[in-house]
């Protein structure tokens, strides 16, 4: 996106985000999908925050919980959906699943593995350097990953070679069950950036705009040439952290208050109608919009067939000797 | 052996981290695509002076000393390979892939899978492996685990022709290899080699996934790689002077493994000895076999022998290590009882 969204646009976006995850949990009680989803209801303000910033020739390397990043990076909605429900016309044929999405053409790629998305945008950020470009590379990691050495090796390895590279931690409060504050030693995850002589910054990752503003920053730091920037954007995830997950590890007062509070679609909502800048109408208009949109991407990637039994023999190698 | 622009051997005494470095800046002058990454590759020249000279050469964004973060560079391989470059990796001592271990079999073998045949990743890793009397933890092949796992190709040379060819075939491929470097070589001049010691100075590769007939034989065969391939050829020797006919393949390659050629042998020769450095149970002696038989069926196979290490770690003690590891006596009682038995 060459200009800056309004806020609208990003609300457009969050909807549609929203709207994204709602038509994929509807795989899980037809049976057409397994538990093993990791939907993001609740951190649409966080990758709808990256929007604008970012060019198409960045790249950007995203998590298990990662519709919503791809979403912001603009890679095709019915191929990534067709992948989520495994469909030979999704974006690896069916072979990736939800959680391994790979667009080269839109520079982005997911891994599975927490903590191993930053080591390889760090390989993309050396590679913006060997192409003398200005392009950057975005890593995105939850609270739980800033724990894996893979965090503390790309911190230090961006810092050290001033590499192009911004690393975003969605702190959802828990790596998995487990709270972030009883296994994160130091002050926070933002103040680690410290240690390695990097830009470091925490925003409330339920208001999109404080999101887009420090996101823009970290991004001007790194493509500037000043080397990594670490973003803490706080958030809440809605949803237990997998379709199968019972979430019995936090109190349901506790969920009911993120969602009343902590929507970020409730508070850009609210912010659009007090600012005067739309109506309700438009508002209105702009949901079903996305519904709408989702609704009829659902329904294809459910007439498309499944990948043939060939499809599981091929691609291993590229050269296969006879 | 695919020829570009070969010149003739000129008789120049390069040990194999010499011929190693020297085919390494080969393929950086003619792919500035590829990167090199490592511990110990730049200032140093490489551990055991297998990048001498090409931080110079290439400066040091394409040469570069890494910090002691496998899981990082290993990680950044995938990055750069999905950027476009053809990342060349040094893991000093095969025995540290664990720590790296998660990016190698997760991501490097399988993104082109993942990803529907849309990612290439085209990346090379080099790793120094077998016994030098380092004990159980710089000691390890490994072949055999790194091969159990789909999309990597696993590559051991045994002889200098095979260094320069085998690891310039690997950094071309556009699937991701792990070149498996004997430790026991590094230091050995070209000329010290049996077979293999005639090396053109140019380019050339050697096709991954085809074994080296490296003595013919009609009584046994014996299928080995990497410094066992020396062994089995010295134990092969003291067999044809029993009246004994030894024919002795080099595999080359764990993946792909090129059990076509060993079976056509065994089906003249009845009878199948493997000789591995690398750990006996659940690895390539186990399945060499495996296959074999199943080629030619049950019927058609005499005998059939492995001599690995026994599933122990490799002990520090030299006189130990040689407890544990093949040497050309074991070889010979191992030809000898599967000749004898029938």
């Amino acid at each position: 996106m060459s200009k800056v969204p309004t806020l609208l646009d990003r609300y457009r976006l969050m909807v549609t985000m929203r709207a994204f995850e709602e038509a994929c949990a509807q795989g899980i009680p037809t049976g057409e999908l397994r538990g093993e989803l990791h939907l993001a209801d609740g951190q649409e303000a966080v990758a709808a925050g990256m929007v604008g910033a970012l060019r198409s020739d960045d790249w950007m390397v995203s998590t298990h919980r990662g519709h919503q990043h791809a979403i912001a990076k603009g890679v095709p909605l019915e191929e990534m959906m067709a992948e989520v429900y495994e469909r030979v016309t999704g974006l690896s044929r069916g072979k990736g699943g939800h959680v391994h999405l790979f667009d080269m053409e839109r520079r982005f790629s997911v891994t599975g593995i927490v903590g191993s998305s930053l080591p390889v945008a760090l390989g993309h950020a050396y590679a913006c350097r060997l192409d003398d470009s200005d392009s950057i590379a975005v890593g995105i990691t939850g609270d739980g990953g800033t724990n894996t050495g893979q965090f503390h090796e790309t911190m230090n390895m961006a810092a050290i070679w001033k590499l192009p590279l911004v690393i975003l931690v969605e702190n959802n409060h828990y790596a998995i069950s487990v709270p972030a504050e009883e296994v994160i030693a130091g002050r926070g995850i933002a103040e680690r950036a410290e240690a390695y002589g990097a830009w470091g910054r925490r925003v409330d990752g339920t208001d999109v705009e404080e999101v887009a503003a420090a996101f823009a920053e970290a991004v001007r730091h790194a493509r500037g040439g000043s080397g990594p920037a670490l973003l803490e954007a706080v958030c809440f995830r809605f949803r237990g952290h997998y379709e199968g997950d019972i979430d019995h590890y936090r109190k349901s007062v506790v969920k009911r208050r993120m969602r009343e509070e902590g929507d970020p679609l409730a508070i850009v909502r609210h912010r659009l109608l007090e600012r005067g800048e739309v109506d309700e109408a438009v508002i209105a208009g702009v949901e079903g919009e996305a519904r709408d949109r989702i609704r009829d991407i659902l329904q294809k990637v459910r007439e498309a067939p499944g990948p043939d039994a060939a499809e599981a023999f091929r691609d291993v190698f590229a050269e296969v000797s006879a | 052996m695919s020829e570009n622009g070969k010149q003739a051997p000129d008789g120049r005494q390069l040990n194999i981290s010499q011929l190693i470095a020297e085919t390494i800046g080969i393929e950086m002058e003619r792919d500035p695509g590829i990167v090199f990454l490592g511990e110990d590759i730049g200032y140093s020249g490489g551990t055991f002076g297998a990048s001498r000279d090409l931080f110079r050469r290439f400066g040091e964004w394409r040469v570069r000393d890494t910090p002691i973060s496998e899981m990082g560079f290993a990680g950044m391989a995938v990055g750069l390979a999905m950027s476009g470059w053809r990342p060349l990796v040094e893991i000093m001592f095969v025995d540290f892939i664990g720590v790296c271990l998660e990016p190698v079999y997760n991501a490097i073998a399988k993104n082109r899978y993942m990803s529907g045949g849309h990612v290439a990743m085209p990346v090379t890793i080099r790793a120094a492996g077998g016994c030098i009397g380092v004990a159980a933890q710089h000691s390890q092949t490994l072949w055999g685990m790194l091969a159990h796992l789909p999309g990597l190709k696993v590559v051991a040379p045994s002889n200098p022709l095979d260094y320069r060819g085998l690891l310039a075939a690997s950094i071309e491929s556009e699937d991701p290899v792990i070149v498996i470097e004997h430790k026991d070589a590094y230091l050995r001049k070209t000329t010290e080699f049996p077979f293999g010691t005639e090396v053109p100075r140019g380019r050339y590769t050697v096709e991954l996934g085809k074994a080296n007939v490296v003595r013919r034989g009609g009584d046994l065969t014996l299928a080995t790689l990497s410094t066992m391939v020396e062994k089995s050829l010295a134990a092969a020797d003291v067999l044809h002077a029993e009246g004994v006919g030894v024919e002795v393949i080099d595999l080359r390659t764990v993946v792909p493994l090129d059990d076509a050629t060993v079976t056509d042998s065994v089906a003249r020769t009845g009878r199948l000895l493997v000789v591995d450095e690398d750990y006996l149970s659940f690895g390539l002696s186990g399945e060499l076999v495996s296959r074999v038989v199943e080629n030619l069926g049950p019927s058609a196979v005499k005998g059939v022998s492995r001599l690995a290490n026994p599933d122990l770690p490799i002990p520090a003690a030299l006189s130990l290590e040689r407890e544990v590891i093949p040497n050309e006596a074991r070889i010979l009682s191992a030809a000898r009882a599967i000749v004898g038995s029938g």
